[in-house]
């Protein structure tokens, strides 16, 4: 199999006036290709920190992390976030789809940034779109705005964004935390669709031991370290 | 186009149309102004070249644009007359007047209208020349201007009702004419004029005549100036007016460029967690200022066309209240454009790096 994201002994300090904040402190992990890896731990202890280090939203005080082959270690602003557009699909807790657009105009946007505005709309695109809004079950909402929807279509929607563009790995920090019980059930199913479906690899970060339960691994994090890095469902 | 612009303008409209009205105030200031300005010398300039006589002669201080004392003694143009090369003289008294509709002022012309008709080239074309001390003739434009024609009136000192005798055409000099013996009575100047028309015989340039009369001893003291010498001044005696106009352009590009700016601002603080999704999904730096710049593009074209249609519009409309001329170029209304499109641009700018250098996490996190 193969590995889609390495990262060998990371470290994140923030420094808040003049305290430094040990966010993490040596976190090594690999995640393979195809695979639905759950991060657990308490809040505080890292775990989002972790997610942003793995998209390149931040660069680690030491260590070093790769993205398919892609070292993002010492990259510059401007090329991890050329790897982003290219290989990674974020999804939020808070959705954070844009409010003025309708479901597909969010997912067409998505679609103009990955493809660096050539080939939007293209035919390819249009049939994955079609593909992935029937595989969450948005057809019937495509022309609504984020305030015309529940939560959890939202939520779908901001997962339907992600994996639009086929990235090697999406990254869902809490995706379920803004959701209620029904609603976060029909979320999780759609994320394991997906990673059946489309061997799509996906890292999710939840504090619902439902959720993790459905994840072919489970990482527990504390104080900024992975205390059980276990294979198979626990709990 | 990015649908995502045009919501953004749909989904604050207030804001979006403040934006416009604030570029479409920047290019109508430059459109009305330059407009103002070559509409009026253009007025100036074509009345005044409609004067045949090639020579006026004045006292010292006796003439300016917008005033003018009747100093002079019409008795030089006896003198005048005797001058090698000098076909005919007409003394005139000029004399602003507070037009009518209360904006700016109008000029009066007392003039012997037989004389002036010949040597200038102008006719009556409806009623008859000015006698009586309350009978006026005016131009063609301003009885169109007006709405009034023979038997109308027009106020003129005091309150007083003018009647119009007659109207005339083409245009030359002031708009409006009356004997120069009831002007002279009018403003309790017996025997005196403004200045003294001179035209020359044919065969004779302005310039020698004009040494001739400098050389004739009877007309000592006074000045003599060149009738195409005082058409151009007329451009140069509003000495700062190019200077203001460059003032003006500059201030309205940065009243555009503020309000865009402004606008763009509150725009990128209001949105701070779309752009940080925006760079989550991996959108480059280039790409989030570009949406934000042709979001200022949008504004700015839409503010280019409100601000022309205002000042087409404002323009009509003074000119129908209160007779100013306007004469709208297209190389003002390039420059116009440019201010407006280049203020909002520009303006959009700093916000816009702002918002392609903000912290993609914190954007994201932001409340
Ligand atoms: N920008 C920052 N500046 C300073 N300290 C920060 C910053 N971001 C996070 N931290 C600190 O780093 C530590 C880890 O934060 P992180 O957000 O990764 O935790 P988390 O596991 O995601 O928590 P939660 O479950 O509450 O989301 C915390 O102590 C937090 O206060
Ligand atoms: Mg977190």
């Amino acid at each position: 199999m193969k590995t889609i994201l390495q990262a060998e002994n990371l470290a994140k300090v923030y420094r808040v006036g003049s305290v430094d904040v040990h966010a993490l402190r040596g976190v090594s992990l690999g995640v393979e290709e195809g695979e639905f890896l759950a991060i657990m731990g308490p809040s505080g202890c890292g775990k989002s920190t972790l997610l942003h280090l793995m998209g390149g939203l931040l660069t680690p005080t030491s260590g070093r992390i790769s993205l398919d082959g892609e070292d993002m270690t010492a990259a510059s602003d401007a090329r991890r976030t050329d790897i982003r557009r290219r290989k990674i699909g974020f999804v939020f807790q808070r959705f954070n789809l844009f409010p003025t657009l309708t479901a597909d105009g969010n997912l067409r946007l998505a679609e103009r940034i990955h493809t660096g505005g050539r080939g939007a709309g293209s035919k390819d695109g249009e049939e994955r779109r079609r593909e992935v809004l029937s595989l969450l079950k948005l057809e019937d909402k495509l022309h609504h705005k984020p305030l015309e929807m529940s939560g959890g279509e939202q939520q779908r929607v901001a997962l339907a964004r992600a994996v639009v563009n086929q990235p090697a790995i999406i990254l869902a920090d809490e995706p379920t935390g803004n959701l209620d019980t029904e609603n976060s059930a029909i979320v999780l199913n759609m994320f394991q669709e997906m990673n059946y479906r489309f061997n799509q690899t996906i890292v999710m970060i939840t504090h619902n031991p439902e959720a993790a339960a459905m994840c072919r691994r489970i990482v527990q994090m504390r104080d900024g370290q992975i205390v059980a890095p276990s294979t198979g469902v626990q709990l | 186009m990015d649908n995502l612009i045009v919501n953004n303008i749909r989904q604050r409209p207030l804001r979006a149309l403040i934006s416009v009205a604030g570029v479409a105030l920047g290019v109508a200031l430059v459109m009305l102004f330059t407009g103002l300005s070559r509409g009026m010398s253009n007025d100036l300039q074509r009345r005044s070249a409609n004067l045949r006589a090639e020579i006026i002669f004045t006292r010292q201080g006796g003439m300016e644009l917008t005033s003018s004392t009747a100093n002079l003694s019409t008795k030089y143009a006896e003198e005048l007359g005797k001058v090698d090369g000098v076909e005919s003289v007409l003394p005139v008294i000029r004399y602003p007047f507070q037009s009518g509709r209360g904006f700016g002022f109008e000029m009066i012309e007392g003039v012997d209208w037989e004389g002036y008709a010949a040597m200038n080239g102008v006719a009556l074309v409806d009623g008859r020349a000015p006698a009586a001390a309350d009978e006026i003739v005016i131009d063609e434009t301003k009885a169109q201007n007006n709405g009034k024609g023979v038997g109308g009136t027009l106020e003129i000192f005091g309150g007083k009702p003018y009647r119009i005798v007659g109207v005339y055409a083409p245009e030359s000099g002031a708009r409006v004419k009356m004997s120069l013996a009831a002007l002279q009575d009018a403003l309790e100047s017996p025997g005196k004029c403004t200045y003294i028309l001179v035209k020359c015989k044919d065969g004779f340039t302005p310039e020698a005549v004009a040494g001739a009369i400098e050389a004739a001893p009877a007309t000592q003291g006074n000045k003599i100036q060149l009738t195409r010498d005082v058409v151009t001044n007329i451009e140069k005696s509003i000495p700062y007016l190019g200077v203001f106009l460059r003032a003006l352009v500059g201030l309205s590009a940065i009243v555009s460029g503020l309000v865009v700016m402004l606008a763009m601002y509150t725009t990128i603080t209001e949105r701070t967690r779309e752009i940080g999704v925006l760079k989550a999904l991996g959108a480059s730096r280039g790409y989030i200022v570009g949406i934000i710049e042709q979001e200022a593009l949008v504004i700015s074209l839409l503010g280019l066309v409100v601000g022309f249609a205002v000042s087409l519009a404002a323009g009509f409309l003074i000119h129908r209240a209160y007779g100013l001329l306007f004469d709208y170029g297209w190389r003002w209304a390039l420059v116009a454009a440019a201010i407006g499109v280049g203020g909002g641009l520009l303006g959009a700018l700093y916000p816009a790096m702002r918002a392609a250098s903000l912290d993609a996490v914190t954007a994201l996190s932001y409340e």
